[in-house]
């Protein structure tokens, strides 16, 4: 149950960028995670939502899309993934994985309201190697700085990627 | 000689009378009154170079990440963000300074609890690997003195710290884990609450009303070790609550004063107070939003405004309209930028805890690469600016000492001299 409890519990994941109001780090944070009792890859990734509306709508401040709320406009979710197939993505063993979003949710206040995101994939191999491209929202910010938390089985690593460098391969 | 390029330009400006601080305060009166702009920068270029500058907070481990990343090559910081290297260190004339291995809060079970731990672990690997690798200009620094030694060496002294007790769990056993990879201080939250304490800044509020239980037994085995109590994104409560249970000083290693700029991450005048009656330090951040409120700026907000009630629905948009309303927004913001924090609103706060707490618990820690860099102190390379201005406002060359190093330095040797009480 680990990884399903992860995603769970994730969903409570606030505190990610270092010293909050309005974020002066650009900050973005993505937990990949593997374990092989689980047979299941999930992807994590948490977005400050100003950020978010920047990108799609070129306002922080503008809502009109409603993502991860009640009142979500039907074509918010082709906006945010047609966004993130651009700056975003994950090759394991070699094959890119489909973004297609499991859960979404919205947590914290104000300018520091951060939307959580969960893409989770049935795995039966082995994870010998894993290529993440992070380079969400370095359209906007020069100084955007991504952590990418990667958990194989027992294995925890942790890397940044950012404008300069969007791509890292790991092997294992 | 440290930022021998700036130093030597002044040299030519330097006169000899200012080549020795004045020791009495008439004198630097005197000084201050006859002397010409480029005088005083150059007498702040040499105290600056005299005195032990360390920073005491910096998140430059997040950078060490990054696949490629050398702390021995100098980055642009307008080209990446990255705000410390080891050559920007040298060119700033920062003798010293605390990299603190951050593991964001996460899920508090045994899984989340091990997983922080490895990440940290990796991190202070990382911070060891690159005093190890860049030898010759720096060293891993574990005790006040070593920075001291290390300077005398002509290195760069590295500390090691843990920003969130996080990775502590609930073993207080993996205190002295870190004790011993030479962790010399631990924030004890950032900002969401954890097992240990309260955060300023989580949005759902209190939850142990200050320390927990947990976090009660961190404080006093930080004490017994000689591990320095960092209160930096506490709660009130958690910065009252550690002030009653520890008995050594504790410090605050990026915070400003609540009284010049209103935010939950700045100390109230009754915290600075508290915390110099307990012997301990305030080191004041360069983040912006700390430093001062963001003032208006209609001329921006009023041409983008009309930027966007032009553009089409962002629905509708194809990749080359997305591009060309991005490079609209960019046009503005690079034509009227926002007003920046600057070295002059740092220096109100030096100012202030200086008048509530005491020229005896006030200091510097930056919070490089983990959002701090204001006009004037963007970077490593700049700090000496943060003298300029110190010495601007009549602060002497004792003074000064005492805010780069000199504070934490002494609420450092009261840690573990309590330790080797304990012991």
């Amino acid at each position: 149950m680990k990884a399903n409890k992860h995603v769970a519990l994730c969903l409570v994941l606030l505190g990610f960028c270092f010293d909050i109001q309005a974020h002066p780090l650009k900050l973005s944070l993505c937990q990949i995670e593997y374990a092989a009792a689980e047979k299941t890859l999930t992807i994590e990734l948490r977005l400050f939502l100003m950020d978010v509306n920047e990108a799609l709508v070129f306002d922080p401040d503008n809502n009109e899309l409603g993502l991860g709320q009640p009142d979500e406009v039907p074509h918010a979710e082709g906006m945010l993934l047609g966004y993130l197939n651009r700056h975003f993505y994950v090759k394991a063993n070699g094959k890119q994985l489909a973004l297609k979003i499991k859960r979404m949710s919205l947590n914290g206040q104000g300018d520091d309201t951060a939307l959580g995101l969960t893409f989770s994939y049935p795995s039966q191999e082995k994870i010998t190697s894993l290529e993440i491209k992070n380079a969400v929202f370095t359209d906007l910010f020069f100084d955007q700085s991504n952590v990418v938390y990667v958990h194989i089985d027992d294995d925890s690593r942790s890397l940044m990627l950012n404008k300069k460098t969007p791509v890292h391969q790991l092997v294992y | 000689m440290r930022y021998q390029t700036l130093f030597s330009a002044c040299l030519l400006l330097f006169v000899a009378s200012c080549t020795e601080p004045p020791k009495k305060e008439a004198a630097a009166q005197e000084t201050a009154a006859t002397e010409t702009e480029a005088q005083l920068v150059a007498r702040a270029l040499a105290i600056h170079d005299r005195v032990l500058t360390l920073d005491t907070h910096a998140d430059t481990p997040l950078r060490m990440i990054e696949p490629g990343f050398d702390m021995s090559v100098r980055h642009d910081p307008n080209e990446s963000g990255s705000k410390v290297d080891y050559p920007r260190m040298i060119e700033g004339g920062l003798d010293s300074i605390f990299f603190a291995a951050f593991v964001a809060q996460n899920i508090r079970d045994d899984d989340g609890d091990s997983r922080a731990k490895a990440l940290a672990l990796q991190m202070i690997d990382a911070i060891i690997e690159s005093t190890e690798a860049n030898a010759d200009i720096v060293g891993l620094a574990l005790t006040p003195d070593d920075a001291v030694e290390l300077e005398k060496q002509g290195k760069r002294a590295v500390y090691i710290a843990i920003e969130n007790g996080y990775p502590i769990g609930s073993d207080l056993a993996n205190v002295e884990l870190f004790y011993n990879k030479g962790v010399r201080y631990i924030t004890l939250v950032h900002s969401t609450n954890n097992d240990l304490a309260d955060s300023a800044t989580d949005a759902k509020g209190v939850e142990h009303q200050g320390l927990s239980k947990l976090g009660e037994d961190v404080v006093k085995e930080m004490n017994r070790l000689g591990i320095m109590i960092d209160v930096s994104h506490a709660s009130d409560d958690v910065f009252y609550d550690t002030i009653a249970i520890s008995k050594a000083p504790i410090i605050a290693t990026h915070s400003n004063a609540r009284a010049v700029t209103e935010h939950k991450r700045n100390m109230s005048d009754d915290m600075l107070k508290t915390i110099a009656q307990h012997g301990g330090v305030v080191q004041l951040t360069m983040l912006a939003s700390y430093l001062r409120t963001a003032p208006e700026n209609p001329e921006r907000d009023a041409a983008i405004a009309a930027a966007r009630a032009n553009m089409m629905p962002p629905s509708e948009m194809t990749d080359d309209d997305r591009a060309a309303m991005r490079q609209t927004l960019n046009e503005i913001n690079q034509k009227f930028p926002n007003p920046p924090a600057t070295v002059q609103h740092a220096a109100d706060h030096i100012d202030h805890i200086v008048s509530v707490a005491g020229i005896d618990h006030v200091g510097i820690g930056c919070d490089f690469d983990g959002g701090g860099g204001i006009e004037g102190v963007f970077d490593a390379s700049e700090v000496m600016n943060i003298t300029i201005e110190l010495v601007r406002r009549g602060y002497s060359e004792e003074e000064i000492g005492k805010i780069w190093s000199g504070n934490v330095l002494r609420v450092f040797r009261e840690v573990q001299a309590l330790a080797e009480q304990k012991a």
